[in-house]
């Protein structure tokens, strides 16, 4: 029986039915039909693929929103003309007041402008002069002065306020909420 | 060879300018001319360089000063113009909310007392709440405000000694020491004499630690110099008794710095002066030069 079934090489001579155990488990469909799909499955998908890619990049070519600049749009309720305040009708001595008064700032802002000018003209002439008699005495001293200071800078000065601080005052402690609007791009 | 030449050439020419120039003027002091080793440095590091020893002792000061804590007070047209730019900015503006409810209320108080009102209809809007009316709230306001206590802005009332740091808390001030200078005591701001292997802003800062109060511990002064530069120059001549060929005069160069800490309690001999005051304690010529690089901006 063994001996029978066995061809020249090994092959099932019988029908598909009787295959030994040591042959591959091969059925008829698939050792009959070609395998077209195979190569066209692959070159669809990749098809479909690079069509989603191009698409995403067209998006994304889109330029991102710009964030919007809230001080710049007015509020839809100042736009209402119930608010608007009626105009004053100004006497004829208080508008001449008014122009009076204007002349005389720009008089007074323009010396205090020459006066500020003129001082730190002079503060410039004191110091050129003070680096050449530097100089005269000594090169080695002139250089030395020359030298930016690297620990000046950042320099933190705390200006004048309204009213002298306290001394040891305590700033009391406490929680905000943060309620600015973040935009994202 | 040719720069020490022209320079030996000019320093007697300037020395004859500044000879007739000075003539007029009191001379501020002589200070001990002593050949110290200092000098003797100065001209050894001098004659390295050029072979010409310096005439000149050099000295290093410091002009410390305390910014103005608090603002200035306004003139009377700086005052007028903010109160006319304020009611400019008024009549400018629309109606705030505040004011708009302040309408509101009025209208509403007038239509009730008119003869047709319709009570209902004024619920059905505002749905029968007890509304308090804006006019209420700004008496409210008004009020509070009377019995609030706003903090002093003098802290001084004319009180406080020269030689306080909390002086007019409005100005800029600057430190001025009593030193001996030759034979007279007089105000300056606080120098040191240079010695060799510093330079001059090292001078300046030893010269402010080196005050007689620094020295005790008493008072303490962090100052932050602006830069290595000197912002002006003083010089000066000794009196002929005291010139000699080698120390001719002194030049002192003075370099800015800021007040960033100071203790409070601070005994004489120091002197916290705005600038209009620096009149009344500095010699003519040395105020000349120093009135310049002080700002009162």
């Amino acid at each position: 029986m063994f001996l029978s079934l066995m061809g020249v090489d090994g092959h099932v001579s019988q029908g598909p039915w009787f295959a030994s155990v040591l042959t591959l488990k091969t059925s008829a469909p698939l050792r009959a039909e070609p395998k077209k799909k195979k190569k066209v499955d692959p070159r669809r998908e990749q098809m479909v693929r690079e069509r989603l890619k191009k698409k995403l990049k067209k998006l994304e070519r889109v330029p991102p929103e710009l964030i919007p600049i809230e001080d710049f749009t007015t509020p839809a309720k100042y736009m209402d003309e119930t608010r608007v305040r009626g105009a004053p009708q100004l006497p004829f001595e208080e508008s001449e007041r008014r122009a009076l008064l204007l002349k005389e700032w720009s008089r007074y802002k323009q010396t205090q402008h020459r006066a500020e000018m003129e001082a730190v003209g002079l503060a410039v002439e004191a110091q050129r002069e003070a680096l050449e008699e530097l100089r005269l005495e000594s090169e080695e001293l002139y250089q030395a002065a020359l030298r930016p200071d690297p620990l000046l800078f950042p320099f933190n000065h705390q200006g004048p306020s309204y009213t002298p601080p306290k001394a040891q005052y305590e700033a009391p402690e406490g929680k905000y909420n943060n309620i600015t609007k973040v935009y994202t791009q | 060879m040719a720069a020490p030449c022209s320079r030996m050439a000019n320093r007697p020419l300037w020395q004859f300018i500044t000879n007739v120039r000075r003539t007029g003027l009191k001379h501020t002091g002589v200070r001990q001319i002593s050949l110290s080793s200092a000098c003797r440095a100065a001209t050894q590091t001098r004659s390295k360089t050029e072979g010409v020893p310096s005439p000149w002792k050099l000295y290093g000061a410091v002009c410390l000063q305390r910014l103005p804590v608090i603002s200035q007070e306004r003139n009377p047209i700086e005052d007028q113009f903010a109160e006319l730019m304020h009611q400019m900015e008024l009549e400018r503006s629309l109606l705030s909310d505040h004011e708009q409810r302040l309408l509101e209320d009025s209208e509403r108080m007038t239509r009730k007392q008119a003869d047709n009102y319709d009570s209902d209809e004024e619920e059905a809007d505002y749905g029968g709440q007890e509304t308090i009316t804006a006019q209420d709230q700004e008496d409210t306001w008004e009020q509070k405000l009377k019995h609030f206590q706003p903090a002093l802005r003098d802290r001084d009332v004319g009180g406080t000694p020269l030689g306080s740091v909390e002086r007019c808390l409005g100005d800029s001030l600057v430190l001025l020491v009593q030193q001996t200078v030759g034979k007279e005591t007089i105000w300056l701001l606080p120098q040191a004499q240079w010695e060799a292997g510093e330079t001059l802003r090292q001078t300046a800062e030893r010269g402010l630690s080196s005050l007689p109060g620094q020295l005790c511990g008493e008072a303490d002064f962090k100052a932050t110099f602006l830069g290595n530069t000197p912002c002006g120059v003083y010089r000066y001549k000794f009196p002929k008794e005291v010139r000699t060929e080698r120390c001719v005069g002194a030049k002192v160069f003075f370099f800015k710095a800021f007040l960033s800490a100071g203790s409070a309690s601070q005994k004489e001999p120091f002197l916290w002066v705005k600038k209009t005051e620096l009149q009344g304690y500095l010699k003519p010529p040395y105020l000349e030069k120093v009135d310049r690089f002080i700002l009162n901006l």
